[in-house]
């Protein structure tokens, strides 16, 4: 199976991934990780239109990451 | 134990219903809504029951005891170092994993604690159970189930922190991380205790904090062998797990936290998707989702329009009948003027332009907040935010300015950096709060129509997002990303709407009306010493010749600094007539208009601002905003003779 990672702002709707790491050590990094986004998370990308924030079901509830955060959280793609 | 009086704190995530509670047990007015970052400071109120007085304090809602955010600082500074008696932790019972992270916390701050598993019914909804006696068991702390909105479980709850606030119990900390970690706080644990660093938090919380690399925690310490015995230590962790250390402390109380809830939920039921899902995928949509926001914003102020105006008219008519029989009462016309024209107008101004209109927008605005709507419009506004230097988050300041700009003034506060605080207050400024949707709805839309009136809400929006991207240039800092828990969609509870409504309402009959009164009679008395004239011949030049209103509008202006809606009581007041037709053209109408949606902020918002921002700041607000309304007003002036008489 091909399990390419990838920023979690590029993966399409309705697609589970888990996550792997962030890139750059920001203070939002932390945050998240308080929010359940913690490495090996397993989550569901609900909504993703590609310009506005991604919306992910995680621990769950749903999260809301505006675009910029969410192209430095690095994923990879849980296939079933 | 002898003592009466304790303290008792409520705390949670947000939005699990911690302002309901302190409202049912302490009589309390706090703001409740469906979104985040509603209450941001703290609120005391007091319950004296059964032979004891509790303390309530109502705080805002918190993730984690890691601080981030403003509003959350309140929280935990008030947990950790005031030591409240009793810690009561709202629990989002349908949400239980994402909450036990902070209980957790709690547990290992050691606070004697409470847990009050809410909105019980949704989770009943989903088809789930929760095993209380085990949860309460597996945390060693009483649990009681509650539905606060429809106010059961409550005196259970009130039994309960009573019998723990009177046991003399000692809890001592039982959730273990695993070994490596645990090894380590250890190690933590016994060097502060060697050293005897005098710390406010017990010394096993401040070496779990430690190793999470807390900033405040670690500047309290303030030991430098520690700190170095601390990087050692996560050093190792990392060797260990490939992971920060405080990354694997944060998975670890998460692994906690799942392993809890998954051995005390059972599922009676599956459920199908919920109806809030199927909505989302309208009013998130990116192009149907804005449709969908503009369609709802126009619902609201048209129907605010259509029923004010029509009880604008009723109650107006109604109460200047009552003239003639005025009359009658045999006074000088000194005392007539005084009374009828100062004190009477001003109750029929308060009641039949201002109340009207008012009203239905404050219950148009308590279902929109309790609906868990305004939370997909700060997710569907959040890139034109980007581009205002700010994040979607900013929107819920926003939204809640269009009731007052005063709360929305301190509700900047869930805004993480003090530049994007700044940002946003200023630009909630410029949101029209209830005031001025009266002028808006009773001048402009009633006597122009109300397509003019939407012009000028357009107007301002586009106001609002230039000066948003001007100030952006100008004040450094790249915007913080929008990380938001998007709140569930609610039925909104018609009790608590028509409460919030009422609280809003009564708070304006009180402060409001006094001075729109006094105010009158003020007028009218410099009418009488015909002192309105100098006043308005020292304005004309800029507001006659520049901008274009009757020299007597400028001193309206003068008023409407203290209350917005006193600018159009005002000129009832001046003219002695509700038919703003006859005193200006339409041109006038809508130039004093707009120029009182933007020129400056009313008073209690200046303090709001001075509260927040401080003076200097505040200055600069005040005076671009009274130099830009008079630029706009004079531009929309000389642009509207082309068009209007
Ligand atoms: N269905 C249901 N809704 C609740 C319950 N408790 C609170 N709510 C709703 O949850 C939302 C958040 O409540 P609030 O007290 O403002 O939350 P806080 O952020 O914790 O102070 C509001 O819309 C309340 O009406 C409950 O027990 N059941
Ligand atoms: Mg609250």
């Amino acid at each position: 199976m091909f399990n390419e990672i990838m920023p979690l702002a590029d993966v399409s709707e309705n697609t589970k991934v888990q996550i792997v790491s962030f890139s750059g050590g920001y203070n939002f990094v932390r945050r998240l990780q308080e929010m359940g986004l913690v490495p090996g998370q397993i989550a569901k990308i609900i909504r993703n239109s590609k310009i506005g924030p991604v919306e992910v079901s995680v621990m769950g509830s749903n999260l809301a990451i505006g675009r910029g955060i969410a192209s430095k959280i690095l994923v990879k793609v849980v296939y079933e | 134990m002898n003592k009466k009086e304790f303290t008792v704190a409520l705390a949670g995530n947000a939005n699990v219903g911690k302002s309901v509670i302190f409202n049912q047990l302490t009589g309390g007015n706090q703001i409740i809504g469906n979104w985040p970052g509603k209450t941001v400071e703290k609120a005391e109120g007091f319950l004296e029951q059964e032979g004891i007085k509790l303390h309530i304090v109502d705080l805002p809602g918190i993730y984690s005891l890691s601080t981030y955010s403003e509003e959350e600082i309140v929280s935990r500074e008030f947990i950790a170092k005031e030591h409240p008696d009793l810690v009561v932790n709202v629990v989002d019972a349908s949400n239980l994993e994402r909450n036990l992270f902070f209980t957790l916390q709690l547990i290992e701050l050691e606070v004697p604690l409470v847990i009050a598993l809410n909105q019980y019914d949704i989770l009943e909804n989903k088809g789930l159970h929760i095993n209380e006696d085990k949860l309460s068991k597996l945390l060693d702390a009483p649990v009681v189930k509650t539905i606060a909105v429809q106010n059961k479980g409550l005196k259970d709850l009130f039994k309960v922190i009573k019998e723990t606030l009177l046991s003399e119990e000692k809890k001592v900390p039982h959730i273990k991380y695993g070994k490596e970690v645990e090894s380590r706080i250890e190690i933590l644990v016994e060097k502060l205790k060697n050293k005897k660093i005098k710390l406010s938090y017990p010394y096993r919380f401040a070496a779990i904090k430690l190793l999470e690399n807390d900033p405040l925690i670690k500047k309290e310490v303030n030991d430098p062998e520690i700190l170095s015995t601390v990087k050692k230590l996560q050093e190792e962790l990392k060797e260990i797990h490939g992971e920060d250390a405080e990354t694997v402390i944060i998975s670890e109380r998460y692994a906690i936290a799942s392993r809890i809830a998954e051995s005390v939920i059972t599922r009676r039921y599956m459920v199908k998707a919920s109806i809030g899902d199927w909505f989302d995928k309208i009013a998130l949509d990116k192009f149907w989702g804005y449709v969908f926001f503009i369609l709802i914003t126009i619902g609201i102020f048209y129907t605010v329009f259509k029923f004010g105006s029509y009880f604008s008219d009723l109650l107006s008519n109604w109460l200047e009948a009552f003239k003639p029989t005025f009359m009658q009462i045999p006074l000088s016309p000194f005392w007539d003027k005084i009374l009828w024209d100062g004190v009477m107008e001003g109750v029929i101004a308060g009641i039949g332009i201002v109340l009207p209109y008012i009203a239905p927008f404050y219950l148009l605005l308590a279902f929109l907040e309790d609906s868990g709507y305004l939370a997909r419009i700060a997710f569907l506004t959040d890139n034109l935010m980007h581009k205002m230097g700010l994040h979607g988050k900013a929107f819920m300041p926003l939204i809640e300015g269009f009731g007052c700009n005063v709360p929305a003034v301190l509700g900047t506060r869930i805004m993480e950096r003090d530049r994007d605080r700044f940002l946003a207050a200023i630009l909630v400024t410029l949101v029209p709060c209830s005031a001025r949707t009266v002028i808006i709805l009773g001048l402009v839309a009633a006597f122009l129509g109300p397509i003019y009136a939407f012009l000028i809400y357009v107007l301002d929006f586009i106001l609002i997002v230039i000066v948003g991207r001007i100030l952006n240039k100008f004040m450094k800092g790249t915007p913080s990303g929008l990380i938001m828990e998007m709140p569930r969609y609610r039925k909104p509870v018609m009790r608590i709407i028509l409460k919030q409504t009422w609280i809003r309402l009564k708070e304006f009959v009180y402060i409001a009306f006094p001075i729109i009164i006094i105010a009158n009679v003020v007028i009218e008395l410099f009418a009488l010493l015909n002192w309105l004239n100098p006043v308005a011949n020292f304005l004309k030049p800029v507001v006659t010749n520049f901008i274009g209103l009757p020299p007597l509008a400028g001193v309206t202006l003068i008023f409407g600094a203290l209350r917005k809606e006193l600018t159009l009581v005002m000129l009832a007041g001046i003219y002695h007539t509700t038919n703003f037709a006859s005193i200006m053209t339409p041109r006038q109408i809508f130039v004093y208009g707009f120029v009182t949606m933007i020129y400056i902020p009313c008073v209690a918002t200046m303090a709001a601002l001075k509260r927040e921002f401080g003076w200097k700041r505040t200055t600069l607000i005040v005076v671009g905003e009274l130099a830009g309304a008079i630029i706009l007003g004079g531009l929309f002036n000389q642009i509207l003779k082309l068009f209007m008489p």
